[in-house]
This record gives C-alpha cells, structure tokens and sequence, in this order.
C-alpha cells in the first residue's frame, strides 16, 4: 500500500516539504499526523486561514468574492439542471440501443449488429459535452469580470500573502497536496495564484490529485438521494495533463454498472479516466504520461490496465 | 424481542403446553417480552384480568381495534399480526372491565414514542432501525438554537420563531433557509436539531438556517389561511433575509411540515408562487373528493378539502422542486398517491417517499435525510479524503 510519506521517500528529496492543505478548511491547522507522514521537515502554507484572513481585511476583495461565489452557485445550478436532463437522455437512448455490451458488440461489427443505431448515442453524448464546454465558458467570463472588478493585483493584503507564499515555496524541494474540499482548495490555489515549478516534485492525493489535473471533474454516485451526475467544477493547476482524476473510485463510483461508466468515460474521451483506489499511487512521468498499470475507465464501461505507458 | 425464525410462533408453541402453571407464563413474558417480532408477524401480549383487551392502532389494512384472546386457563392474552419487513407502527391497548374501557401503553414493551398528543408504543419489524443519523452524534460539532419574536401585522401577535444556525455559522457565507411549519414540535419529537447537526456534519446536507415556527391555533391557521401564508412570506422571510446571511433566490429557500403543517407549506406557496424554491411535505393532509362534499374527516378538514379540490381542479408549480414522503399504513396515503402526478403536471420536480410506517413524528423524522438532502445537497461531491 502506498502512502504518501513512502511516495515522498521515494522521491528521495533533499529539503523541506511545502504542504497545502487548504481543502481540510477549519481543520487546516490540524497537522501533526500530516508532519509525521512527511517526516517533520514542512512548510506549510496554511492556504485556507491566509484567504480568511484576506477576506477580514480587504473588505473590497470579500465583497466581489461572494458577489462571484453567488454567481458561480447559479451556474452551476443551471449546467446541473441540463446536464441532468442531457445525460437522462443519453441513458434512454443507450437502454434503447441495448446498453454497453450491445454498443461493444456493434462497434465490433463495423456498426452492423442490431437495430440502426444513427450514431444517436454519441450524439447525445456529444450534448452533454455541449453543456460541459459552454458551462466552462461561462466559469471563464465569470473569472474575467471577476478580475476586472477586483484586480488581485491592487489587494495589499493579497500581494504580501503571495509574496510569503513565493518566498516559502521557493525553499522547498517538493510539495504536498492533500485532500479535502476541492472547491475551497481550487479557490485557494486560485486567489494565491500558486504556480508549481515543473522541476519541483509533488505527492497529491485524493482532492489535492484533481487540483494538479487540468479539468476537475467532480463525481459520487452514492450520495444519500442517490447518483449524481459527473459535472466539470473548474480548471486545475495543470500539472497532470489528459486525466480525469477519479480518486477513491470505488467507493464513489458505480463500478458495477458498465452503462454508466462507458457514458463517463465516452463523455470526457478527450482524456483518460484514472481510478485513484485507496492505496494505491501512480507516478506520473516527466513528460506528462501515464505509467503503465494505471487504471483507466475505458469507453465499454470496464476498468482497464494501461498495459504500454502513455503519454 | 426480534427473532427471525418463522417455523412455529412462540405463543403457539405456548398453547400447545397449555395449560401451564403461573410460573411458565412468567418465564414465557420474561422471556419473550412484547411485542413478539417473528419474521413477518408480530404478536402482542398483555398481562392480567379484564373482559376484553384489544391492540388499538392505526394502520390502514388491519383491523383496529385487533381483538387479543386469552389464553385458557391463564391471565395472558394475545393477538398475532402481520408486520412486513421494515414496518414500524405505534399502538396502544384497551381493556375492557365490564362498562370501563382504559387505553394505556404497552407495559411489556419499553419501546414508546412520544408525540404532542402523549405517547404509544412502538412496534418494530424485522429490518427496521433507528437511523444513525437520528441519535446524538459526538463527532457532529452541534448548530446553535436562538429564540426569537417578531412582531407580526398578518397574525396581530407576536410570533416566536426558534433559529438553527449551524456549526461554524459565519456571516461571510450566505445560507439557504429553512422554515418549518409545528417547528416545536420537530424539534421535540422528530430529533430535527440532532438530525440537521448530524447530516450537515456528514455532508449531506449542506449548511443551512432554518425557522421553527409553531402555530397558535392550528386547525384554523394551517389550512390556507390568508393571514399565515402573509405572515410567512410577507414578514417572517423579508426579517430573515434581512438580519442572516441568506441565499437571496428562491432556490435557496424551502417551505416544510407535515399533516396540516404540509397544506400549510403548501397553500403559502401557492398564495405566494415563485418566492420558494421548493417545498418538502410529509403525510400532506391533501384529502379532496371528486364529487360531493362527504369526505369525512370532519369539520376541520373542510377548508382544507376546498382548497386542495381548488388546486386539483387548476393545478399550478409554485415551486421547482416538491419533495413528498407518505407512510402506508396510514389513511392520508390515497390522497398523497393521487396527488403526485397532479404535482408532476405541473412541471414541477417531484420527488416522492414512501415507508412502512404511520401518521407520527418517528416517521417523519425518519425520512428527513431523504427529503432535506434532495432539496439542499451537501458538499459531499466536493470533499474527497
């Protein structure tokens, strides 16, 4: 079972460890066990408890950040509301078609096997990729008037936390992200415009893998109303390219249900879906790709096993 | 006690020794105590001298009152039932001493649930359990309780309002509110603060303000009555709004109650389209008839069969989302039935409960993870550790 203190020993670093934890929140403070995980040698960049403190003293900033986060939460409401109404599509037409197993054994045939299908499935697909594009394009022009509004750049108080945060960061040899609220981790991450050096090692896990991704994609399909969709959230640090991160997979995924699988990992096809299970690690190469035995959610709905490295 | 054997019923098993000795019954009781849960049956048991005792209840299907026989020869009486899987039902027994009838729990059975008109014991199925999430949790960090009074114009009195604040309330974030009609009473007897503590602490709801607002007079304020709705919509969450830190739309605000209290929810909502999100009703008093006036609840059901015939005859969707649950086994499950595809006419989002249990606050409290994290979900698709 890999940790993350055997993943950082394995990195073999010289130096301290820079930790963001901000996705733990009120809890942020918290970490003796996350000290001795890492070895004791952190800088922790105490993320969470720097963007409170903005938020009390740069009234002007505090103001524009809820009058954003209120028009965020109606976006989101609304990408939720189609997207729902787009993917119940996708599932009907997909039951009509006979599910996975028959769109496995159509495409085998050269499309021939069972009734006609005229590509409605990837079309309705293709309407939920629809939504998740046009929801992103909305998220941009929210942060764009967001700036304009409230240029991070005329906030002293925001200015000297990046300063300390530049300062802190640039004396350790790796960084660690944890897990946590994602949402209030990306935000975070955001306000403080945390750059990663490409030469500086991370270990992420669980929320803090999904910031290092590209496009965080949020999942539970076990939630106490039952499933729900799969839905963009915002742009991450871009560190890991072409990943779907999909932490703690089996508990929050419905594995078991290959219909449901092949339309997620059909719907973001652009990228590959990573299963991060409990324990288990993948180290993503310099370049950017995937070692092989990494686990990727494939377009028929099963789990499958990187078997050459892929970049 | 449980047991899910199902060949013979223990007190079958005890009529076939009969007749026994004073000893055996006690060991018998001792043992076994009541009701008896055997599978899917459920025997109850009483103790003593009278001319007729008999299980009195309320669910819809069994015949209440259930007559108990005696065993011969001894002072035991029993009555055997069927009780499916999950069930629960509160009950009371009656006897009968010559002209005087007494009703009282069950003194064999510990289990009581308490309610603002007394209190019954409880019988459990096989498979029903307490939620988790219903008993105190030490880990949930607790919300806050705040008692307030508004001067009320609809109502010409004062209105005391109970506000939940939850843990780590801040006033730079904004919250969704919740008003709950018989807010007294499911705080006391649906667990609701316990219950908000602890589903906010797991996630699956999110963090959110809600106004426990008891009636005065019920029967007359609850069954779409002008001035409550105004009271409601006009005063209470134009205060609210203005002293907390609320979502300001409509989707971050939700009517509740149950029984009268879900016409109530409801009838303000349509007096008020537009101004709530959605609605979350339970055992919705939504009795109407399809012809004639006979519909026999009596005198105060009668404004509230006028107004729920007045909406099945033009039905609007004075909210996005309605959220309904209904036990079977008690009377109002018809009407609740019958109204969920006249609701989803409408076009509202409906989403809609059932469970195997009757009118009372057990049940409702019961069901409010299903109800409250359907209207308002947590951040549990955020967190990932």
């Amino acid at each position: 079972m890999t940790t993350a203190g055997t993943a950082l020993r394995s990195l073999r670093v010289d130096g301290p460890v820079a930790t963001i934890n901000a996705g733990w929140e009120e809890r942020e403070d918290l970490v003796d066990e996350l000290d001795q995980v890492l070895g004791g040698n952190t800088r922790h960049l105490r993320l969470y408890h720097r963007t409170l403190d903005v938020l009390d003293k740069d009234p002007d900033f505090a103001g524009a950040a809820l009058a954003f986060r209120d028009r965020h939460d109606a976006l989101l409401s609304l990408y939720r509301l189609r997207l729902h109404h787009a993917l119940e599509g996708v599932y009907t037409v997909q039951r009509r078609l006979g599910g996975a197993a028959a769109a496995a054994a159509r495409r085998e045939a050269g499309g021939e096997a069972g009734p006609p299908a005229y590509g409605a499935l990837d079309d309705a697909i293709e309407a939920a990729r629809h939504l998740d594009r046009w929801y992103s394009r909305q998220l941009k022009a929210l942060y764009s008037r967001f700036d304009e509004d409230s240029p991070v750049d005329a906030s002293g108080v925001i200015g000297w936390h990046r300063g300390e945060i530049t300062a802190l960061l640039g004396e350790c040899a790796a960084l660690a992200v944890t897990g946590g609220n994602v949402g209030t981790l990306l935000r975070a991450l955001r306000l403080f415009a945390i750059r990663v050096p490409d030469e500086l090692p991370v270990v992420a896990w669980s929320a803090g893998a999904m910031a290092m991704t590209e496009r965080v994609v949020l999942f539970h399909d076990f939630a106490p109303d039952g499933a729900s969709e799969a839905e963009v959230f915002d742009r991450g640090l871009g560190r890991v390219r072409g990943v779907v991160a999909l932490p703690h997979a089996r508990r929050r995924l419905r594995l078991d249900d290959p219909d449901r699988c092949a339309v997620m990992a059909r719907r973001f096809t652009d990228q590959h879906c990573v299963l991060l299970d409990d324990g288990t690690a993948i180290e993503v190469r310099a370049d950017g790709g995937l070692p092989s035995g990494a686990r990727i959610l494939g377009i028929d709905g099963a789990v499958h096993e990187l078997r050459r490295a892929a970049s | 006690m449980t047991t899910t054997r199902t060949a013979r019923l223990a007190v079958n098993r005890l009529r076939e020794r009969l007749p026994v000795d004073p000893a055996a019954v006690d060991r018998f009781v001792a043992r076994h105590g009541s009701p008896i849960v055997e599978g899917e049956r459920a025997t109850f048991l009483f103790r003593g001298e009278a001319d007729e005792v008999r299980v009195r209840h309320r669910v819809v299907g069994l015949p209440d009152p259930l007559e108990m026989r005696r065993l011969p020869g001894t002072d035991l009486w029993a009555a055997t039932t069927d009780l499916p899987h999950g069930s629960r039902v509160e009950y009371q027994l009656e006897t009968r001493r010559g002209d005087h009838y007494e009703r009282f729990n069950d003194p064999l059975n510990p289990r009581i649930a308490h309610s603002p008109l007394g209190s019954s014991s409880v019988c459990a199925a096989v498979g029903y359990e307490v939620p988790h999430w219903a008993v105190p949790d030490p880990e949930a960090r607790p919300g806050e309780l705040v008692d307030d009074v508004l001067r009320s114009k609809a109502l010409r009195r004062e209105q005391p309002v109970r506000l939940y604040l939850p843990a780590r309330y801040n006033t730079a974030l904004r919250y969704p509110l919740l008003i709950v009609h018989d807010g007294t009473d499911y705080l006391d007897y649906a667990s609701m603060k316990t219950v908000l503590d602890n589903l906010i602490h797991r996630l699956d709801v999110a963090p959110l303000v809600a106004a426990f607002v008891p009636p005065r007079d019920r029967l007359k304020e609850y069954p779409n009555h002008a001035p409550h709705a105004r009271f409601v919509a006009r005063e209470l969450l134009p205060t609210l709004s203005g002293r907390l830190p609320l979502l300001d739309t409509p989707q971050g605000r939700c009517l509740m109650g149950s029984s009268f209290g879900g016409i109530a929810s409801l009838s303000t909502a349509v007096r008020y389209p537009g101004v709530f999100g959605s609605l979350l009703l339970q055992s919705a008093s939504l009795v109407f008839t399809d012809i004639g006036t006979d519909h026999g609840g009596g005198p105060a059901f009668d404004p509230v069969v006028k107004f729920v015939n007045r909406y099945r005859a033009k039905p609007t969707a004075p909210v996005e989302r309605l959220f309904m649950s209904c036990g079977i086994y008690e009377p109002l499950i018809t009407p609740n039935r019958s109204m969920v595809p006249v609701f989803r006419s409408t076009g509202m989002t409906v989403k809609y409960v059932e469970a195997r249990d009757g009118h009372n606050w057990e049940d409702w409290r019961d069901r409010l993870r299903d109800g409250l994290s359907w209207i308002f979900p947590g951040p549990q698709k955020f967190v990932y550790e």
